[in-house]
Order: structure tokens, then C-alpha cells, then sequence
């Protein structure tokens, strides 16, 4: 595990200060999307092994959502940014 | 029936009974701050923070992007209230009596933080004026550096009697005494 995590807002913070709340990438459907379409968004998640991007929220900091892109083999740390900015990118991913 | 409400400091039942006197490494517990909790609204930081360190008498400290937490010891808490409620596209709410204010003080003040929070604290990184929130003995606090030697630590009430018995454990070596702030 990645042991130190540098907040956008905070500096370098120990992981002890975040919680670790699931996957980013996954896009919430519609309110009107159809149920497969919602359970798949709730239930089937991938495991991925490597390099991906997870919501980390700075409980013991700032309080804010952030997406760490890491690799949870080699527990490299590619990036950190605050949430609002990573969803505000979020059309150039799809 | 006359009702008689006595205003005991959540740390009272742990200072009383310590020696009075101080040593050079000492922590000082405020007994009643003024301590106010202030969001922005979107896309107001800038005016908000700057129009929050313009006020005379209230010491800002940030614990996020657009939240701070103000601190007044010359100010009482309406009149805080009042000079708070002026400022355009703030939010804002008296926390006074939920959160614990104390100062660590003395030549050894940053050893026994350091002990306390996972954040570098040495002087170029972590200067005088610099304040976060950051977990001080496992408990989510706002860090401030108020002078070389001197930090203040803002921590919800109800955690501060155990951060209070760590820190005390920590500068044991150091010979760190505490009692309440003389008024
Ligand atoms: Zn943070």
C-alpha cells in the first residue's frame, strides 16, 4: 500500500488520514437507467491488479474526495487531484 | 426551582489535581475560546478568506479549501457572530463549546508534537502562521504554528481528554506540565 499520499490541498499526509472508498472510474447511471444498468454499476466491480484510479477521501485533512491514480502492485503514486477536477474531465475518459 | 448551570471545562476532571506550576514545556488549555466554524459558498474562497483575515481580533486557520476556523480570544462570541454574518457568501457556526482549544508551548514544543502528527513540522515547511487539519494523536485536529516554539490544536471536545492523556505522555520526558490558561 502506498504509504504516503500527497493532497492536493494538504501536502504529504500519511494514509492513516484517508479512507479508501472505491473505484473511480465506474459512471453513475441515470436515476432513470435501467436496473441491470444500476446493478452493475453497485455490484459488479472489477478487481483490477496494476495501475487504476480510486476515490480516497481525506477524512483526517481537508475532508475532501480525491481520485489517487496508483498501481497496487509496484504501490507507485501516478497522481493525486481533488475529485471535482477529475469529473470535470470525466467526458475526455469515456 | 432556581436552576444553577456550572460551566465545567470537558478537560476539568483531568488537569485538576497536577501541579500548579509551570515548566518550560508546558500545555495550556483554554477554558472558555470563541471558536467558529466558516464555509464559502461556491466559488468564494478568495473573497471569503480575505475578507475573514481583514477582521481585527480573530485568528484564521484553514482546514480545507474554503472552510476555515476562526479563533478569537479578544472577541466574544456574538459579536464574532455579527462581524461573520457581514462577510458576503460566508456560512458560518459557533462551534465554541464543541471544540477544545489548547497551546503547546516551550523549546521542546515541536519534539512533542512531532510525536503527535504525522506532518513535518520543521520551520521552512510548517512556519509560523501555517495552519491545517491533520490527525494529532489519531484524532482529526486543526494545527496551527502560532509562534517558533508554540502550536495550537483545535480538537472536537468529546476526543479531548484522550488526546490530552497522549500529549501528556509524550512530553513526559520533556517534562511538559499542563493547566488551564489564566484568563
Ligand atoms: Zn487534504
Amino acid at each position: 500500500m502506498a504509504s504516503l499520499i500527497t493532497c492536493p490541498h494538504c501536502g504529504v499526509r500519511p494514509k492513516e488520514e484517508f479512507s479508501i472508498r472505491g473505484a473511480a472510474g465506474p459512471v453513475r447511471p441515470s436515476p432513470s437507467a435501467r436496473q441491470e444498468v444500476w446493478h452493475a454499476y453497485a455490484y459488479v466491480r472489477d478487481n483490477p491488479k496494476g495501475r487504476y484510479q480510486e476515490y480516497w477521501h481525506h477524512a483526517g485533512g481537508c475532508r475532501r474526495w480525491l481520485v489517487v491514480d496508483r498501481d497496487n502492485v509496484t504501490h507507485a503514486v501516478f497522481a493525486v487531484i481533488d475529485a471535482t477536477e477529475w469529473h470535470k474531465t470525466a467526458g475526455s475518459r469515456i | 426551582m432556581a436552576l444553577n448551570l456550572v460551566h465545567r471545562h470537558v478537560l476539568d476532571d483531568h488537569i485538576s489535581g497536577f501541579e500548579t506550576g509551570k515548566n518550560p514545556n508546558h500545555l495550556s488549555v483554554a477554558r472558555r475560546p470563541v471558536i467558529f466554524s466558516v464555509l464559502a459558498l461556491q466559488g468564494r474562497d478568495g473573497d471569503v478568506g480575505a475578507a475573514l483575515s481583514s477582521v481585527a481580533g480573530f485568528s484564521v486557520r484553514c482546514s480545507g479549501p474554503g472552510e476555515w476556523l476562526i479563533v478569537s480570544d479578544t472577541i466574544g462570541p456574538e459579536a464574532a457572530a455579527g462581524a461573520l454574518a457581514a462577510i458576503d457568501g460566508a456560512t458560518f457556526a459557533d462551534q465554541s463549546d464543541g471544540k477544545v482549544l489548547m497551546a503547546l508551548y516551550g523549546p521542546s514544543a515541536r519534539k512533542i508534537l512531532a510525536k503527535c502528527v504525522a506532518v513535518d513540522l520543521h520551520r521552512d515547511v510548517f512556519a509560523k502562521g501555517y495552519s491545517a487539519s491533520m490527525l494529532c494523536c489519531q484524532v482529526a485536529s486543526n494545527v496551527m504554528r502560532t509562534m517558533d516554539d508554540q502550536f495550537e490544536i483545535i480538537l472536537p471536545r468529546s476526543y479531548a481528554g484522550f488526546v490530552f492523556e497522549t500529549m501528556m505522555e509524550m512530553g513526559r520526558e520533556y517534562a511538559l506540565t499542563a493547566g488551564f490558561a489564566s484568563p
